[in-house]
């Protein structure tokens, strides 16, 4: 589309000039020149894209991928992929082991919870109040001024009632994000391989009451599809193992919770795999359900390399 | 008469681990040699299960009748690769990797046939659900 918009503007513009020629729109500027930059433009980014559609008509899928694995070899390149040449579709660990432990070798980092939930609960919030407020306000007024406005206190007790149910769910989200305190997870090394062992040492901030805290090792799938214009994620988890258990904890401000645990990688499972549109991820799950209020659950990505027997490392 | 497309996977258990030799030999027949345009040769794997399909290619060849001495693509070819230490074979709930070796033929007239055996990478447990 863009190369026969191009193609068409560029012969109109020239053969226009050669028809009817202005010698004065030859100088550079604005104008004729400019059109002629644009239009070629236009051909040279459509005609590439029109060879590059009809290149991979023409090209096997094999061919195709064989070529994105050969300029994935380039040093450039491969060093800015999400996985090594080493260990193809495995991501990189680089993340996961740039931060040394204080007990153990290395402390992983939790994975972000989502934050867009409170962002939105807070901003409900705020509208709300402040909506609620005037109209509360100036319904007040009028009552006290003995002319009641009775639509507008009709209005008011919806918005009385929908500001008290905002303000529940922003402290409920804010309880979520802010009332356990920081979670430390520290392991012994990494990446890990199936029939190895490994320490962890967990530590939990803050002052609350648990009666299970728990640390489990999960291996998670992960599959995107399309359906109709839709793009869906699913997950399964596929193996689950719970390495650590304390029951009836009590954390106190200044003194965190800490716990040390050995625990086994069984063989055959899979190692973490990342493609497209299919993952094999692995995790801690660190999980607290408090007496009252939010449960905890943080999660700590850890990679898992296949057991190699005589494969090059 | 369609032609015949032959891949033979050298090892009779199919079963590799990293680092291992994968050696194949591929022929075609029942063709005219001056009907082949070109025949791929490659090792790869793919994924199966919910997701869409993703696709890796380990090792690939590409040979034109100008490869080859007397310009016949049809006799016995040998090929062998190394193979990587991942991702392994594997068959999850919703995620299955599979390995095969595949041989695609290119015909003059635009057609093209294609035939694949697979191989099993690895010792990882199949997911029971």
């Amino acid at each position: 589309m863009l190369f026969l918009l191009g193609a068409v503007a560029l012969t109109t513009v020239i053969v226009s000039q050669i028809l009817n020629p202005t010698p004065e729109v030859l100088r550079p500027g604005f104008g004729f020149w400019l059109m002629v930059v644009v239009m070629a433009s236009f051909v040279l980014l459509g005609g590439g894209g029109v060879m590059l559609t009809a290149f991979q008509a023409g090209a096997s899928i094999e061919r195709r991928s064989a070529l994105v694995r050969q300029a994935a070899g380039i040093d450039l390149i491969s060093e800015a992929l999400p996985s090594s040449q080493q260990h193809p579709n495995i991501p990189r660990d680089a993340d996961l082991t740039n931060s040394p432990g204080v007990t153990l070798v290395f402390r992983l980092p939790t994975a972000q919870m989502p934050v867009w939930r409170l962002t939105l609960a807070t901003l409900v919030f705020l509208l709300l109040t402040a909506v609620t407020s005037v109209v509360c306000v100036i319904v007040v007024n009028h009552h006290l001024a003995q002319t009641p406005d009775w639509f507008l206190t009709l209005f008011a007790v919806p918005l009385v009632i929908a500001n008290f149910w905002a303000v529940k769910y922003f402290f409920t989200e804010l309880g979520v994000h802010t009332r356990h305190g920081p979670t430390c997870f520290e392991i012994s090394h990494h990446p890990l391989r199936p029939n190895s062992e490994c320490e962890i040492f967990v530590s939990q901030a803050g002052r609350f009451s648990l009666p299970a805290f728990t640390v489990a090792l999960v291996c998670e799938e992960e599959a995107t599809y399309s359906q109709g214009t839709d793009i869906r994620t699913e997950t399964r988890v596929v193996y689950e193992t719970e390495v650590l258990r304390q029951e009836d904890i009590r954390i106190e401000a200044g003194t965190p919770f800490e716990a040390h645990s050995r625990l086994s990688i069984p063989g055959g499972v899979m190692h973490s795999f990342q493609s497209g549109h299919n993952a094999v991820r692995w995790k801690f799950v660190v999980r607290g359900t408090p007496v009252s209020g939010p449960s905890m659950a943080r999660t700590f990505p850890v990679l898992v390399y296949p057991d190699n027997q005589n494969g090059q490392e | 008469m369609e032609p015949l497309l032959s891949l033979q996977i050298d090892d009779p258990h199919r079963t590799y681990q990293p680092g291992d030799e994968l050696e194949c030999e591929c022929q075609v027949d029942a063709i005219d040699a001056s009907d082949i345009q070109a025949i791929e040769t490659s090792v790869l794997w793919y994924t199966e299960g919910k997701g869409d399909e993703d696709l890796g290619v380990h090792y690939f060849e590409r040979r034109v009748p100008n490869d080859a001495e007397d310009g016949d693509l049809r006799p016995m070819h040998r090929f062998a690769t190394v193979l990587p230490n991942s991702p392994l074979s594997y068959s999850g709930g919703i995620v299955k990797v599979r390995w095969c070796a595949r041989v695609r033929l290119f015909l003059r007239r635009g057609k093209e046939l294609f035939f694949e055996q697979p191989f099993h990478l690895g010792a990882v447990a199949p997911i029971r659900i």
